[in-house]
Protein backbone atom coordinates (compact mmCIF):
# COMPACT_ATOMS: atom_id res chain seq x y z
CA UNK A 1 0.00 0.00 0.00
CA UNK A 2 2.37 2.33 0.95
CA UNK A 3 4.30 1.99 -2.52
CA UNK A 4 1.40 3.98 -4.23
CA UNK A 5 1.97 7.24 -2.11
CA UNK A 6 4.69 9.49 -4.04
CA UNK A 7 7.52 9.85 -1.85
CA UNK A 8 6.59 13.24 -0.18
CA UNK A 9 3.50 12.01 0.90
CA UNK A 10 5.39 8.88 2.09
CA UNK A 11 7.91 11.67 4.06
CA UNK A 12 4.89 13.38 5.64
CA UNK A 13 2.56 10.20 6.30
CA UNK A 14 5.89 8.74 8.60
CA UNK A 15 6.59 11.97 10.06
CA UNK A 16 3.33 12.61 11.54
CA UNK A 17 2.50 8.73 11.79
CA UNK A 18 -0.96 9.46 9.98
CA UNK A 19 -3.17 7.17 8.11
CA UNK A 20 -3.34 7.60 4.70
CA UNK A 21 -6.74 6.26 3.74
CA UNK A 22 -7.69 8.72 6.12
CA UNK A 23 -6.53 11.26 3.46
CA UNK A 24 -8.99 13.15 1.27
CA UNK A 25 -7.06 11.92 -2.31
CA UNK A 26 -7.09 15.05 -5.17
CA UNK A 27 -4.50 13.40 -7.59
CA UNK A 28 -4.99 11.54 -10.73
CA UNK A 29 -6.23 8.13 -10.45
CA UNK A 30 -7.09 9.35 -6.75
CA UNK A 31 -3.89 9.62 -5.74
CA UNK A 32 -2.62 11.48 -2.60
CA UNK A 33 -0.43 14.32 -3.27
CA UNK A 34 1.39 16.50 -1.28
CA UNK A 35 -1.45 19.47 -1.12
CA UNK A 36 -3.90 16.58 0.22
CA UNK A 37 -1.56 15.64 3.25
CA UNK A 38 -0.99 19.74 4.03
CA UNK A 39 -4.51 20.55 3.92
CA UNK A 40 -5.27 17.29 5.84
CA UNK A 41 -2.70 18.17 8.28
CA UNK A 42 -4.00 21.79 8.66
CA UNK A 43 -7.80 20.66 9.21
CA UNK A 44 -6.63 18.81 12.61
CA UNK A 45 -8.32 15.48 11.57
CA UNK A 46 -4.98 14.25 13.36
CA UNK A 47 -5.41 9.98 13.52
CA UNK A 48 -2.30 9.66 15.44
CA UNK B 1 -12.91 2.32 -53.61
CA UNK B 2 -15.07 3.01 -50.46
CA UNK B 3 -16.72 6.44 -50.99
CA UNK B 4 -17.84 6.37 -47.59
CA UNK B 5 -15.71 6.56 -44.26
CA UNK B 6 -16.26 6.36 -41.00
CA UNK B 7 -13.46 8.77 -40.39
CA UNK B 8 -12.26 11.41 -43.09
CA UNK B 9 -8.85 13.29 -41.79
CA UNK B 10 -7.77 16.23 -43.84
CA UNK B 11 -4.16 16.63 -43.12
CA UNK B 12 -1.62 14.25 -43.31
CA UNK B 13 0.47 16.31 -40.28
CA UNK B 14 1.01 15.14 -36.83
CA UNK B 15 -1.97 15.62 -35.77
CA UNK B 16 -3.69 13.96 -39.06
CA UNK B 17 -1.56 11.40 -39.32
CA UNK B 18 -1.96 10.37 -35.88
CA UNK B 19 -5.36 10.76 -35.59
CA UNK B 20 -5.80 8.75 -38.14
CA UNK B 21 -3.85 5.92 -37.12
CA UNK B 22 -5.35 6.20 -33.87
CA UNK B 23 -8.98 5.94 -35.30
CA UNK B 24 -7.90 3.15 -37.27
CA UNK B 25 -6.90 1.03 -34.09
CA UNK B 26 -10.20 1.76 -32.62
CA UNK B 27 -11.67 0.21 -35.38
CA UNK B 28 -12.70 2.95 -37.87
CA UNK B 29 -12.76 2.74 -41.39
CA UNK B 30 -10.55 5.93 -41.98
CA UNK B 31 -9.25 7.73 -45.04
CA UNK B 32 -6.32 10.38 -44.90
CA UNK B 33 -6.87 13.56 -47.56
CA UNK B 34 -2.95 15.12 -48.48
CA UNK B 35 -1.29 17.44 -50.73
CA UNK B 36 1.61 18.00 -49.77
CA UNK B 37 4.32 17.92 -52.68
CA UNK B 38 7.60 16.86 -51.47
CA UNK B 39 10.85 18.96 -53.64
CA UNK B 40 11.32 15.59 -55.95
CA UNK B 41 7.61 16.69 -56.54
CA UNK B 42 6.33 13.38 -54.91
CA UNK B 43 3.91 13.62 -52.63
CA UNK B 44 4.62 12.90 -49.28
CA UNK B 45 3.00 12.52 -45.76
CA UNK B 46 3.95 13.90 -42.46
CA UNK B 47 3.35 17.50 -43.00
CA UNK B 48 5.20 20.20 -42.23
CA UNK B 49 6.73 18.62 -39.02
CA UNK B 50 8.51 15.96 -41.41
CA UNK B 51 8.81 17.53 -44.84
CA UNK B 52 9.80 21.24 -43.45
CA UNK B 53 9.72 21.54 -40.20
CA UNK B 54 10.84 19.62 -36.69
CA UNK B 55 12.84 16.67 -38.59
CA UNK B 56 14.61 18.62 -40.93
CA UNK B 57 15.31 21.36 -39.06
CA UNK B 58 16.58 18.87 -36.46
CA UNK B 59 19.11 16.65 -38.85
CA UNK B 60 20.55 20.06 -40.14
CA UNK B 61 21.06 21.28 -36.63
CA UNK B 62 22.58 18.09 -35.37
CA UNK B 63 24.86 17.77 -38.58
CA UNK B 64 25.89 21.78 -37.92
CA UNK B 65 26.46 20.43 -34.47
CA UNK B 66 28.78 17.84 -35.13
CA UNK B 67 30.94 20.32 -37.55
CA UNK B 68 31.11 22.79 -34.88
CA UNK B 69 32.20 20.25 -33.27
CA UNK B 70 35.10 19.25 -34.67
CA UNK B 71 36.00 22.30 -35.72
CA UNK B 72 35.56 24.46 -31.99
CA UNK B 73 35.37 22.17 -29.53
CA UNK B 74 37.30 18.82 -29.46
CA UNK B 75 40.31 20.57 -28.92
CA UNK B 76 39.21 20.96 -25.58
CA UNK B 77 39.79 17.51 -25.16
CA UNK B 78 42.62 17.47 -26.48
CA UNK B 79 41.54 16.35 -30.34
CA UNK B 80 43.09 17.97 -32.63
CA UNK B 81 41.28 17.74 -36.55
CA UNK B 82 43.24 19.22 -39.27
CA UNK B 83 41.69 20.13 -42.15
CA UNK B 84 38.25 20.00 -41.97
CA UNK B 85 36.09 20.26 -44.99
CA UNK B 86 32.20 21.22 -44.70
CA UNK B 87 29.72 19.67 -47.89
CA UNK B 88 26.68 21.40 -47.70
CA UNK B 89 25.23 19.30 -50.65
CA UNK B 90 26.12 15.99 -49.09
CA UNK B 91 24.79 17.61 -45.45
CA UNK B 92 21.09 18.52 -47.11
CA UNK B 93 21.43 15.10 -49.07
CA UNK B 94 21.37 13.30 -45.70
CA UNK B 95 18.84 15.38 -44.06
CA UNK B 96 16.43 14.72 -47.36
CA UNK B 97 16.97 11.22 -47.05
CA UNK B 98 15.83 11.93 -42.80
CA UNK B 99 12.69 12.91 -44.43
CA UNK B 100 12.06 10.32 -47.30
CA UNK B 101 12.75 7.65 -44.90
CA UNK B 102 10.41 9.04 -42.02
CA UNK B 103 7.65 10.01 -44.52
CA UNK B 104 7.91 6.68 -46.25
CA UNK B 105 7.45 5.31 -42.68
CA UNK B 106 4.00 7.30 -42.31
CA UNK B 107 2.78 5.59 -46.07
CA UNK B 108 3.80 2.26 -44.38
CA UNK B 109 2.16 2.61 -41.48
CA UNK B 110 -1.12 3.83 -42.85
CA UNK B 111 -0.66 0.35 -45.52
CA UNK B 112 -0.54 -1.55 -41.98
CA UNK B 113 -3.23 -0.19 -40.11
CA UNK B 114 -5.80 0.12 -43.50
CA UNK B 115 -5.63 3.40 -44.21
CA UNK B 116 -6.72 4.85 -47.48
CA UNK B 117 -4.56 7.87 -48.60
CA UNK B 118 -6.42 10.06 -50.39
CA UNK B 119 -3.82 12.34 -52.35
CA UNK B 120 -4.54 15.52 -53.68
CA UNK B 121 -6.75 19.16 -51.77
CA UNK B 122 -9.33 18.09 -49.24
CA UNK B 123 -12.59 20.70 -49.12
CA UNK B 124 -15.09 20.16 -46.32
CA UNK B 125 -18.49 20.53 -48.01
CA UNK B 126 -21.72 20.12 -46.83
CA UNK B 127 -23.34 17.55 -44.22
CA UNK B 128 -19.65 15.73 -43.82
CA UNK B 129 -19.02 15.04 -47.27
CA UNK B 130 -15.41 15.84 -48.43
CA UNK B 131 -13.98 16.79 -51.68
CA UNK B 132 -11.03 15.90 -53.04
CA UNK B 133 -9.06 17.57 -55.65
CA UNK B 134 -6.00 15.69 -57.38
CA UNK B 135 -3.30 17.26 -59.01
CA UNK B 136 -4.76 17.13 -62.11
CA UNK B 137 -7.49 18.40 -61.20
CA UNK B 138 -9.82 15.82 -60.79
CA UNK B 139 -12.40 15.33 -58.32
CA UNK B 140 -13.61 12.85 -55.99
CA UNK B 141 -16.07 13.34 -52.93
CA UNK B 142 -16.74 10.86 -50.28
CA UNK B 143 -18.92 10.74 -47.63
CA UNK B 144 -18.05 10.72 -43.80
CA UNK B 145 -19.53 9.71 -40.42
CA UNK B 146 -16.71 12.29 -39.08
CA UNK B 147 -14.36 14.78 -40.86
CA UNK B 148 -11.12 15.77 -38.80
CA UNK B 149 -9.60 18.67 -39.64
CA UNK B 150 -5.92 19.12 -39.71
CA UNK B 151 -4.65 21.26 -42.22
CA UNK B 152 -2.00 22.34 -40.56
CA UNK B 153 -0.46 26.59 -40.44
CA UNK B 154 2.08 27.98 -43.50
CA UNK B 155 4.87 30.62 -42.64
CA UNK B 156 3.48 34.32 -42.24
CA UNK B 157 4.86 36.57 -45.21
CA UNK B 158 5.51 40.45 -44.77
CA UNK B 159 4.91 42.70 -47.24
CA UNK B 160 8.63 44.48 -46.58
CA UNK B 161 10.35 41.77 -47.49
CA UNK B 162 8.40 39.24 -50.52
CA UNK B 163 10.34 36.22 -50.97
CA UNK B 164 11.89 35.71 -54.19
CA UNK B 165 13.01 31.94 -53.61
CA UNK B 166 16.23 32.81 -53.86
CA UNK B 167 17.37 35.52 -51.77
CA UNK B 168 14.96 36.44 -49.28
CA UNK B 169 13.36 32.80 -47.91
CA UNK B 170 11.09 31.78 -45.00
CA UNK B 171 12.14 28.81 -42.92
CA UNK B 172 11.31 25.95 -45.78
CA UNK B 173 13.77 27.58 -48.27
CA UNK B 174 16.34 27.97 -45.45
CA UNK B 175 16.61 24.20 -45.12
CA UNK B 176 17.77 24.42 -48.35
CA UNK B 177 20.47 26.64 -49.13
CA UNK B 178 23.43 25.30 -51.01
CA UNK B 179 25.73 26.67 -49.82
CA UNK B 180 26.86 28.55 -46.27
CA UNK B 181 26.06 32.15 -46.66
CA UNK B 182 28.59 34.68 -45.30
CA UNK B 183 26.14 37.22 -43.75
CA UNK B 184 23.04 36.10 -42.75
CA UNK B 185 19.71 37.71 -41.89
CA UNK B 186 16.91 36.56 -39.98
CA UNK B 187 13.52 38.51 -39.44
CA UNK B 188 12.31 37.06 -35.93
CA UNK B 189 14.22 35.91 -33.25
CA UNK B 190 11.59 33.53 -31.97
CA UNK B 191 11.92 29.48 -31.96
CA UNK B 192 12.44 29.20 -36.48
CA UNK B 193 14.71 31.95 -36.08
CA UNK B 194 17.16 31.08 -33.34
CA UNK B 195 17.59 27.47 -34.42
CA UNK B 196 17.77 28.01 -38.39
CA UNK B 197 20.60 31.14 -37.35
CA UNK B 198 21.99 28.62 -34.82
CA UNK B 199 22.06 25.87 -38.08
CA UNK B 200 24.56 28.63 -39.86
CA UNK B 201 25.89 30.26 -37.46
CA UNK B 202 27.35 26.82 -36.53
CA UNK B 203 28.10 26.46 -40.36
CA UNK B 204 30.14 29.99 -40.34
CA UNK B 205 27.57 32.63 -41.39
CA UNK B 206 27.82 36.24 -39.44
CA UNK B 207 24.21 35.97 -38.42
CA UNK B 208 22.29 38.78 -37.25
CA UNK B 209 18.46 38.25 -36.22
CA UNK B 210 16.83 41.33 -36.41
CA UNK B 211 13.60 41.13 -33.76
CA UNK B 212 10.82 43.47 -33.81
CA UNK B 213 10.05 43.26 -29.60
CA UNK B 214 12.27 44.86 -26.87
CA UNK B 215 12.32 41.71 -25.46
CA UNK B 216 14.27 38.13 -25.89
CA UNK B 217 12.19 35.43 -25.64
CA UNK B 218 8.81 36.73 -23.42
CA UNK B 219 6.83 33.69 -22.81
CA UNK B 220 10.67 31.70 -21.51
CA UNK B 221 11.21 32.70 -17.63
CA UNK B 222 13.23 35.68 -17.91
CA UNK B 223 15.75 34.11 -15.93
CA UNK B 224 16.60 31.17 -18.46
CA UNK B 225 15.65 33.79 -21.11
CA UNK B 226 18.38 35.37 -20.23
CA UNK B 227 20.77 32.75 -19.32
CA UNK B 228 20.55 31.68 -23.22
CA UNK B 229 21.16 35.03 -24.39
CA UNK B 230 23.51 35.35 -22.88
CA UNK B 231 25.51 32.32 -24.24
CA UNK B 232 24.12 33.17 -27.60
CA UNK B 233 26.20 36.82 -27.71
CA UNK B 234 28.96 34.73 -26.77
CA UNK B 235 28.59 32.19 -29.76
CA UNK B 236 28.46 35.40 -31.93
CA UNK B 237 24.64 35.33 -32.73
CA UNK B 238 23.93 38.99 -33.16
CA UNK B 239 20.19 39.90 -31.67
CA UNK B 240 18.46 43.07 -32.65
CA UNK B 241 15.99 43.89 -29.98
CA UNK B 242 12.94 46.77 -30.99
CA UNK B 243 14.51 46.91 -34.87
CA UNK B 244 11.18 46.39 -36.98
CA UNK B 245 11.87 45.40 -40.93
CA UNK B 246 10.81 48.83 -43.44
CA UNK B 247 11.78 46.85 -46.42
CA UNK B 248 14.19 44.69 -48.00
CA UNK B 249 15.70 45.43 -51.89
CA UNK B 250 17.48 42.28 -53.26
CA UNK B 251 21.12 43.43 -55.94
CA UNK B 252 23.70 41.56 -55.41
CA UNK B 253 23.39 41.01 -52.15
CA UNK B 254 19.77 42.38 -49.80
CA UNK B 255 20.14 45.30 -48.56
CA UNK B 256 17.36 44.92 -45.56
CA UNK B 257 16.08 48.43 -44.15
CA UNK B 258 14.72 48.89 -40.47
CA UNK B 259 14.12 51.42 -37.48
CA UNK B 260 15.39 50.48 -33.97
CA UNK B 261 15.15 53.32 -31.08
CA UNK B 262 18.19 55.15 -32.59
CA UNK B 263 16.65 55.53 -35.98
CA UNK B 264 16.84 54.21 -39.27
CA UNK B 265 19.44 51.65 -39.58
CA UNK B 266 20.70 49.31 -43.04
CA UNK B 267 22.23 46.00 -43.02
CA UNK B 268 23.78 44.06 -45.62
CA UNK B 269 23.34 40.10 -46.15
CA UNK B 270 23.67 37.62 -48.86
CA UNK B 271 20.53 35.98 -47.60
CA UNK B 272 17.40 36.70 -45.84
CA UNK B 273 15.25 34.28 -43.76
CA UNK B 274 11.77 35.65 -43.03
CA UNK B 275 10.14 33.88 -39.44
CA UNK B 276 7.91 36.08 -38.08
CA UNK B 277 5.20 33.61 -37.28
CA UNK B 278 2.77 30.96 -38.67
CA UNK B 279 -0.60 31.20 -39.43
CA UNK B 280 -3.51 28.62 -39.62
CA UNK B 281 -4.48 26.89 -43.24
CA UNK B 282 -8.17 28.07 -43.50
CA UNK B 283 -8.02 29.33 -47.31
CA UNK B 284 -9.99 26.81 -49.53
CA UNK B 285 -10.46 23.98 -46.51
CA UNK B 286 -14.39 24.57 -46.46
CA UNK B 287 -17.31 25.54 -49.20
CA UNK B 288 -19.81 28.26 -48.06
CA UNK B 289 -22.40 26.04 -47.54
CA UNK B 290 -20.75 23.75 -44.91
CA UNK B 291 -21.09 27.19 -42.00
CA UNK B 292 -17.75 26.12 -40.34
CA UNK B 293 -17.00 28.92 -37.72
CA UNK B 294 -13.91 30.26 -37.82
CA UNK B 295 -12.51 32.42 -34.29
CA UNK B 296 -11.48 36.31 -34.64
CA UNK B 297 -8.06 35.24 -35.46
CA UNK B 298 -8.93 33.37 -38.12
CA UNK B 299 -8.41 29.60 -36.57
CA UNK B 300 -11.16 26.89 -36.74
CA UNK B 301 -13.06 27.56 -33.63
CA UNK B 302 -13.37 24.81 -31.11
CA UNK B 303 -13.88 23.77 -27.71
CA UNK B 304 -11.77 22.08 -25.12
CA UNK B 305 -12.52 18.89 -27.02
CA UNK B 306 -11.50 20.00 -30.49
CA UNK B 307 -15.06 19.90 -31.91
CA UNK B 308 -16.14 22.66 -34.16
CA UNK B 309 -19.77 24.01 -34.71
CA UNK B 310 -20.77 21.43 -37.02
CA UNK B 311 -21.49 17.96 -35.21
CA UNK B 312 -18.82 15.33 -36.55
CA UNK B 313 -16.28 18.11 -38.15
CA UNK B 314 -13.62 18.18 -35.55
CA UNK B 315 -10.33 20.16 -35.75
CA UNK B 316 -6.94 20.03 -34.45
CA UNK B 317 -3.02 20.96 -34.54
CA UNK B 318 -2.14 24.56 -35.53
CA UNK B 319 -5.57 25.36 -37.66
CA UNK B 320 -6.93 25.62 -33.89
CA UNK B 321 -6.26 27.40 -30.98
CA UNK B 322 -3.06 26.49 -28.35
CA UNK B 323 0.08 25.89 -29.43
CA UNK B 324 1.65 25.49 -32.54
CA UNK B 325 3.88 22.49 -31.93
CA UNK B 326 4.05 19.05 -33.46
CA UNK B 327 2.97 16.72 -29.91
CA UNK B 328 0.43 19.16 -29.51
CA UNK B 329 -1.63 18.36 -32.38
CA UNK B 330 -0.63 14.68 -31.91
CA UNK B 331 -2.15 14.32 -28.45
CA UNK B 332 -5.54 16.43 -29.88
CA UNK B 333 -5.34 13.97 -32.61
CA UNK B 334 -5.32 10.94 -30.54
CA UNK B 335 -8.01 12.64 -28.13
CA UNK B 336 -10.29 13.17 -31.29
CA UNK B 337 -9.99 9.89 -32.34
CA UNK B 338 -11.04 8.15 -29.05
CA UNK B 339 -13.85 10.35 -28.64
CA UNK B 340 -15.48 9.31 -31.81
CA UNK B 341 -15.03 5.72 -30.78
CA UNK B 342 -16.46 6.33 -27.69
CA UNK B 343 -14.25 7.17 -25.08
CA UNK B 344 -12.82 9.68 -23.09
CA UNK B 345 -10.33 11.62 -24.93
CA UNK B 346 -8.49 14.64 -22.87
CA UNK B 347 -5.81 17.01 -23.68
CA UNK B 348 -3.90 18.52 -20.80
CA UNK B 349 -3.13 21.66 -22.33
CA UNK B 350 -1.26 22.93 -19.06
CA UNK B 351 1.78 20.50 -19.55
CA UNK B 352 2.78 20.87 -23.06
CA UNK B 353 6.17 21.19 -23.13
CA UNK B 354 7.76 23.55 -25.66
CA UNK B 355 11.29 23.12 -26.57
CA UNK B 356 14.01 24.97 -28.80
CA UNK B 357 16.65 23.53 -30.15
CA UNK B 358 19.74 25.82 -30.09
CA UNK B 359 22.70 24.91 -28.31
CA UNK B 360 22.30 24.78 -25.32
CA UNK B 361 18.84 23.59 -25.59
CA UNK B 362 15.98 24.91 -24.06
CA UNK B 363 13.20 23.87 -22.73
CA UNK B 364 10.37 24.26 -20.76
CA UNK B 365 6.55 23.17 -19.07
CA UNK B 366 3.85 24.59 -16.80
CA UNK B 367 4.09 28.42 -15.98
CA UNK B 368 6.96 30.78 -15.90
CA UNK B 369 7.90 33.25 -13.01
CA UNK B 370 6.79 36.54 -14.47
CA UNK B 371 3.06 34.99 -14.98
CA UNK B 372 3.08 33.59 -11.87
CA UNK B 373 3.64 37.07 -10.28
CA UNK B 374 1.36 38.74 -12.90
CA UNK B 375 -1.35 36.54 -11.44
CA UNK B 376 -0.60 37.05 -7.82
CA UNK B 377 0.17 33.33 -6.97
CA UNK B 378 2.65 32.93 -4.34
CA UNK B 379 5.53 30.65 -5.58
CA UNK B 380 8.96 29.92 -4.35
CA UNK B 381 11.92 28.24 -6.61
CA UNK B 382 15.06 27.00 -7.12
CA UNK B 383 17.74 26.75 -9.81
CA UNK B 384 20.95 24.92 -9.86
CA UNK B 385 23.68 25.52 -12.83
CA UNK B 386 24.91 22.43 -15.04
CA UNK B 387 28.14 23.99 -14.43
CA UNK B 388 27.99 22.61 -10.93
CA UNK B 389 27.28 19.11 -12.09
CA UNK B 390 29.93 16.07 -12.59
CA UNK B 391 28.58 15.09 -15.65
CA UNK B 392 28.09 18.54 -17.79
CA UNK B 393 31.64 18.76 -16.41
CA UNK B 394 32.79 15.96 -17.76
CA UNK B 395 31.17 16.43 -21.17
CA UNK B 396 32.14 20.24 -21.26
CA UNK B 397 29.08 20.94 -21.81
CA UNK B 398 28.72 23.69 -18.21
CA UNK B 399 26.39 25.97 -19.56
CA UNK B 400 23.29 26.67 -18.44
CA UNK B 401 20.66 25.70 -15.74
CA UNK B 402 17.66 24.32 -14.48
CA UNK B 403 15.33 26.58 -12.09
CA UNK B 404 12.06 24.79 -10.83
CA UNK B 405 9.25 26.52 -9.54
CA UNK B 406 6.49 25.39 -6.85
CA UNK B 407 3.44 26.85 -4.85
CA UNK B 408 4.37 29.01 -1.70
CA UNK B 409 2.19 26.82 0.37
CA UNK B 410 0.84 23.55 -1.36
CA UNK B 411 5.00 23.04 -3.00
CA UNK B 412 2.84 21.50 -5.99
CA UNK B 413 5.32 21.99 -9.54
CA UNK B 414 3.48 24.70 -11.03
CA UNK B 415 6.79 25.16 -13.69
CA UNK B 416 10.06 23.71 -14.51
CA UNK B 417 12.57 25.50 -16.73
CA UNK B 418 15.97 24.54 -18.40
CA UNK B 419 18.19 25.82 -20.54
CA UNK B 420 21.41 23.66 -20.87
CA UNK B 421 22.61 20.19 -22.97
CA UNK B 422 19.90 17.61 -23.78
CA UNK B 423 17.45 19.91 -22.30
CA UNK B 424 14.87 18.53 -24.71
CA UNK B 425 15.26 15.28 -22.72
CA UNK B 426 15.45 16.36 -19.56
CA UNK B 427 12.28 18.27 -19.29
CA UNK B 428 10.55 15.04 -19.98
CA UNK B 429 10.48 14.09 -16.35
CA UNK B 430 9.08 17.48 -15.64
CA UNK B 431 5.67 16.48 -17.80
CA UNK B 432 5.58 13.68 -15.72
CA UNK B 433 5.81 14.79 -12.49
CA UNK B 434 3.31 17.27 -13.20
CA UNK B 435 1.08 15.23 -14.81
CA UNK B 436 1.23 13.34 -11.54
CA UNK B 437 0.56 16.46 -9.31
CA UNK B 438 4.31 16.19 -7.67
CA UNK B 439 5.10 18.58 -4.91
CA UNK B 440 8.62 19.62 -5.69
CA UNK B 441 9.56 17.75 -2.43
CA UNK B 442 8.75 14.73 -4.53
CA UNK B 443 11.38 15.13 -7.30
CA UNK B 444 13.66 16.00 -4.81
CA UNK B 445 12.91 12.60 -2.76
CA UNK B 446 13.65 10.74 -6.33
CA UNK B 447 16.59 8.93 -6.59
CA UNK B 448 18.37 9.88 -10.11
CA UNK B 449 21.19 8.18 -11.67
CA UNK B 450 25.24 9.42 -10.78
CA UNK B 451 26.64 11.14 -12.85
CA UNK B 452 23.65 12.37 -15.11
CA UNK B 453 22.55 15.65 -16.66
CA UNK B 454 19.25 15.04 -14.86
CA UNK B 455 20.66 15.40 -11.51
CA UNK B 456 20.49 19.06 -11.90
CA UNK B 457 16.86 18.79 -12.14
CA UNK B 458 17.60 16.70 -8.65
CA UNK B 459 19.54 19.52 -7.39
CA UNK B 460 17.06 22.17 -8.56
CA UNK B 461 13.87 20.25 -6.88
CA UNK B 462 16.28 20.43 -3.57
CA UNK B 463 17.42 23.99 -3.57
CA UNK B 464 13.40 25.29 -4.13
CA UNK B 465 13.47 23.93 0.06
CA UNK B 466 17.19 25.35 0.48
CA UNK B 467 18.84 21.97 0.66
CA UNK B 468 20.46 21.62 -2.39
CA UNK B 469 23.65 19.70 -1.69
CA UNK B 470 26.39 20.61 -4.30
CA UNK B 471 25.80 24.25 -4.02
CA UNK B 472 25.51 26.47 -1.16
CA UNK B 473 21.73 27.69 -0.31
Amino acid sequence: EDAELSPAVRRLVDEHQLDPRAIEATGPGGRITKEDVLRHMESGSSDS
Amino acid sequence: MSKHYDVIVIGGGPAGYVGAIRAAQLGLSTAVVDNFIYKDGEPSLGGTCLNVGCIPSKALLDSSEQYHKVKHTLSAHGIKAKDVELDVKEMIKRKDKVVKDLTGGIAQLFKANKIDWLKGHGKLLDNKQVQVTGQKGEQETYQAENVILAPGSRPIDIEAAPLDGDRIVNSDGALDFDDVPKRLGIIGAGVIGLEMGSVWSRLGSKVVLLEAQDQFLPTVDQRVAKSAQAEFKKQGLDIRFGARVTNAKTAKNVTVHYEDKDGKQSLQVDKLIVCVGRRPNTGDLFSEDANLLLDERGFVNVNEQCETNLPGVYAIGDVVRGPMLAHKGSEEGVMVAELIAGGNGHVNYDTIPWVIYTHPEIAWVGRTEQSLKSAGIPFKSGTFNFGATGRARAMEETAGMVKIIAHAETDRILGVHIVGPQASELIAEAVVAMEFHASSEDLARIIHAHPTLSEAVHEAALSVSKRAIHKAN
